[in-house]
C-alpha cells in the first residue's frame, strides 16, 4: 500500500458472468485504461454498461476473468481489496451505522494500526475538507443524506489513498445538493492531488468533473476522451446518442465531398461532417436540439416544417418540428413560439456529425 | 398537544388484536395468576411455607443449580457454534440450502425422538461405542447417556437449529455492502467479523441467548431419558413434575414453577440488558 505514484494501468481487463440460460456474457470487455496520477477518469454510460463493475474490479471487490491491473510495476489484480488500499465512495454510502462519524472516518486508520494521538489530527483534518466539524460525535443516521455522503467521502479520503473510486455518488441527492457536493468532490480531488475513478450515467456530471471521459456500452469503450471531444466529436452514434444529440436521422446519401457529406429526404437536404466513413448509402446524422436554430431566410441546411409540440424550458423552449413528410426535428427556439407554427430552422454543416446508418 | 392527541380517530384495526388477547388473557395470565395465588396457599403453614420448603429442602433446592449447569453451557455452546456457522451461510452459494436444511433438520424431530435415538448411537452398546472399539480408537466402555453428557448433548442437538436458524436471518439481515466497504479501507475478513458483523449483530444474538436459554432451562423429557433424573439430571421441571403429580401438591409445585420462572427472568433481564450497550436500529448504511 503506497500513496504515491505515477500511473494505474488497466490491461484488457475483462469480466464474465454467467447469464440467462447459463450462456457467459462480458460485462466488461478488455478495457484497457491509463491514469495518471492527478487524473480526474469518469466512466459514463447507461446502466448494464459495464461501468460499476470496471470500478469493483480495480477495487478487488470482483474478481478478474481476464486481464491485469498495474500500479506502476505492481500488479495488484491478484490482491484482496483490502491489501490494494484504494478510497471507494459507495452510491449508497455504505456508512457503519453504529459507529460515530468520527469512528466511521478513523476506520481505515484503525485498520492500518494508526494509533489515537496520530490519528485524531487526521480524522479532524478530513471532517474540516468535508465541512462536517462538529458533527463528529453524531451516529449516521442522524446526518441528512449530503452530509452522510461527505461522511463518506471523507472516510475515503482520510487513508490518503493513491486512488479514489467513487460509485455514482451522487445519485441519492436531490438536484441542489447534487451540484454543491459536485463542485466539492472537485475541489477535494484538486487538494489531495490523487487519481480518481468516477462511475456515472448522467453525462452532465461527467463532463463537469472529469479530465477524460471513457463511455462505454454493454461492457465494451465505445471512446476515451476530454469532455470536449466527447462532447463535440463523438466517436460513434451511440456516443453521440448519450451525450446529448437527440436527432439522429436516417437518410439517403446523396453526394460526397472530401469529409462532407450531403444527405436527402424528399423536403430537404443535409450538408454534414463525416465523422466515421459513410461506406453505403444510407447514413445517420447526429444533431443536438441546441444546434438546430430557428432562423428566417433560406440558404443551405435550412428545414422547413410545422411545429407539433412546445416545451417551456425557461430561458428557451424544446419545440419538436415536423417537416411535410413526417420527420421529427428536436430544436431549441424562443418561448414566443406557439403549437401549429410554421418555422424554418437552420443546421450549421460543423454540428451535423454523419455515422454510418 | 394533548387535545390534538385526545381527537385523533379510534384506529379499528386495533380490534384485530382482541382473538390474541382474549387468548393470552385466558389461557396464560389467568393460569399463571392462579400459580401465583396458588404457591402462596401451602397445604400447611404460612404464605410462604412453600419457598421456605422449597429452599430448605436437600432434593429441591439445588435443582436450580442442576438446571442452570445445564442450560447455559447449552446455550453458550448453541449459539457460539451457530454464529460462525451461520456467517459462513450468509452468502449464497450451491451448498448453502443443502447445509442449511441438514443442519436444521433436528429441529422436525421431537426431543423423545432423538433421547430414543441418542440412546441408541451413543449408548454402551451403541454404534459410536462399536465403531471405537472396533477400530481400538478407545477401550473400555463410553458413558455418554444417563448422565449429565446426555442430556447436555441432546439439548446441543434439539437447541443448535433454533439457534442457527434466527443467527443466520439476523446476519443475512446486514447490508453486505458494509462489509466491502470495510475490506475497501483495509479490513481483512477478521476485522470485518469483528468491526462490523458482531457489533451489529450483539443485539439479535442476546436475543437469540435468552430464547435459547428458556428454551434450555425448561429442559424435562431428555433429563428424565437421557440424564439420571434421581441425581446429576435432577432439573427444576422434574421436582415440580414430582410436586405434582406423585404427592399431589399442586400448590408446592406452583411454588417451584414460580421459582424457575424467576430465575429465568433474572438471566433474561440481564442479558437483554447487556443488549442496551450496543447500538440498535437499522443494520443498513445510507439510502438504499
Amino acid at each position: 500500500m503506497k500513496h504515491d505514484f505515477s500511473e494505474l494501468k488497466l490491461d484488457r481487463v475483462t469480466r464474465r458472468f454467467a447469464g440467462a440460460g447459463g450462456k457467459a456474457f462480458n460485462a466488461l470487455d478488455e478495457l484497457t485504461l491509463t491514469v495518471r496520477k492527478g487524473e480526474f477518469i469518469c466512466l459514463l454510460g447507461p446502466s448494464g454498461c459495464g461501468k460499476s463493475t470496471a470500478l469493483n474490479c480495480i477495487a478487488g471487490l470482483m474478481n478478474l476473468s481476464g486481464g491485469s491491473i498495474w500500479l506502476d510495476d505492481t500488479r495488484i489484480d491478484t490482491l484482496p481489496p483490502e491489501k490494494r488500499g484504494f478510497g471507494m465512495v459507495f452510491q449508497n454510502y455504505a456508512l457503519f451505522p453504529h459507529m460515530s462519524v468520527e469512528k466511521n472516518i478513523g476506520f481505515g486508520l484503525r485498520m492500518r494500526g494508526v494509533g489515537g494521538s496520530e490519528a485524531a489530527p487526521r480524522v479532524a483534518r478530513a471532517l474540516k475538507m468535508v465541512q462536517l466539524e462538529g458533527q463528529a460525535h453524531k451516529l449516521p443516521g442522524q446526518l441528512s443524506g449530503g452530509q452522510q455522503q461527505r461522511v463518506a467521502i471523507a472516510r475515503a479520503i482520510v487513508i490518503e489513498p493513491p486512488l479514489i473510486l467513487m460509485d455514482e455518488p451522487l445519485s441519492n441527492l436531490d438536484a441542489k445538493l447534487r451540484i454543491e457536493t459536485r463542485a466539492e468532490i472537485r475541489r477535494i480531488h484538486r487538494e489531495l492531488d490523487r487519481a480518481t475513478i468516477y462511475v456515472t450515467h448522467d453525462q452532465e456530471e461527467a463532463l463537469s468533473l472529469a479530465d477524460r471521459i471513457v463511455v462505454m456500452k454493454d461492457g465494451v469503450v465505445q471512446q476515451i476522451g476530454a469532455p470536449p471531444d466527447v462532447y463535440g466529436q463523438p466517436a460513434n452514434l451511440h456516443v453521440a446518442r448519450f451525450m446529448g444529440y437527440r436527432n439522429v436521422l436516417e437518410l439517403e446519401v446523396s453526394q460526397r465531398d472530401g469529409d462532407r457529406i450531403v444527405l436527402s429526404s424528399p423536403d430537404f437536404k443535409l450538408t454534414g461532417i463525416q465523422r466515421q466513413p459513410v461506406a453505403g448509402n444510407r447514413g445517420a446524422v447526429a444533431i443536438r436540439p441546441e444546434e438546430v436554430v430557428v432562423a428566417s431566410g433560406g440558404g443551405p441546411n435550412t428545414i422547413s416544417g410545422r411545429i407539433d409540440n412546445v416545451e417551456y424550458g425557461g430561458r428557451d423552449a424544446l419545440l419538436d418540428i415536423v417537416t411535410p413528410s413526417g420527420t421529427v426535428l428536436h430544436a431549441r427556439g424562443p418561448v414566443t413560439l406557439r403549437r401549429g407554427e410554421s418555422v424554418s430552422v437552420h443546421i450549421p454543416v460543423e454540428r451535423a456529425l454523419v455515422y454510418p446508418a | 398537544m394533548m387535545s390534538a392527541l385526545a381527537r385523533t380517530p379510534f384506529d379499528r384495526t386495533l380490534l384485530l388484536v382482541i382473538p390474541a388477547a382474549a387468548f393470552m388473557l385466558l389461557l396464560f395470565v389467568y393460569p399463571f395468576l392462579y400459580g401465583l395465588w396458588l404457591s402462596f396457599n401451602p397445604k400447611e403453614g404460612g404464605a410462604l411455607a412453600n419457598y421456605h420448603h422449597f429452599f430448605t429442602t436437600d432434593n429441591l433446592w439445588p435443582t436450580i443449580w442442576i438446571t442452570l449447569k445445564l442450560a447455559l453451557p447449552a446455550t453458550i455452546i448453541n449459539v457460539g457454534i451457530a454464529l460462525p456457522i451461520a456467517f459462513k451461510m450468509r452468502v449464497k452459494t450451491r451448498y448453502q440450502r443443502w447445509v442449511t436444511t441438514i443442519l436444521v433438520v433436528p429441529i422436525t424431530l421431537g426431543t423423545v425422538l432423538i433421547a430414543e435415538g441418542m440412546l441408541l448411537y451413543f449408548g454402551p452398546k451403541g454404534w459410536l461405542s462399536q465403531f471405537l472399539q472396533f477400530f481400538h480408537l478407545y477401550e473400555g466402555p463410553i458413558r455418554l447417556t444417563h448422565n449429565y453428557w446426555g442430556v447436555l448433548i441432546s439439548l446441543v442437538i434439539s437447541g443448535f437449529p433454533f439457534a442457527f436458524l434466527l443467527i443466520l436471518s439476523y446476519i443475512t439481515g446486514i447490508d453486505p455492502v458494509l462489509a466491502r466497504a470495510a475490506a475497501t479501507l483495509g479490513a481483512d475478513s477478521r476485522n470485518q467479523f469483528r468491526h462490523i458483523y458482531l457489533p451489529l449483530l450483539a443485539p439479535g444474538l442476546a436475543m437469540c441467548f435468552c430464547l435459547a436459554f428458556v428454551q434450555a432451562f425448561s429442559v424435562f423429557p431428555s433429563a428424565v431419558l437421557l440424564g439420571s433424573p434421581a441425581g446429576p439430571t435432577r432439573v427444576i421441571s422434574i421436582a415440580a413434575y414430582e410436586a405434582a403429580f406423585e404427592q399431589y401438591d399442586y400448590s408446592l409445585a406452583s411454588a417451584i414453577a414460580m421459582v424457575m420462572g424467576f430465575v429465568q427472568l433474572v438471566i433474561v433481564a440481564a442479558v437483554l440488558s447487556l443488549r442496551n450497550l450496543f447500538y440498535r436500529g437499522p443494520v443498513t448504511g445510507g439510502k438504499g
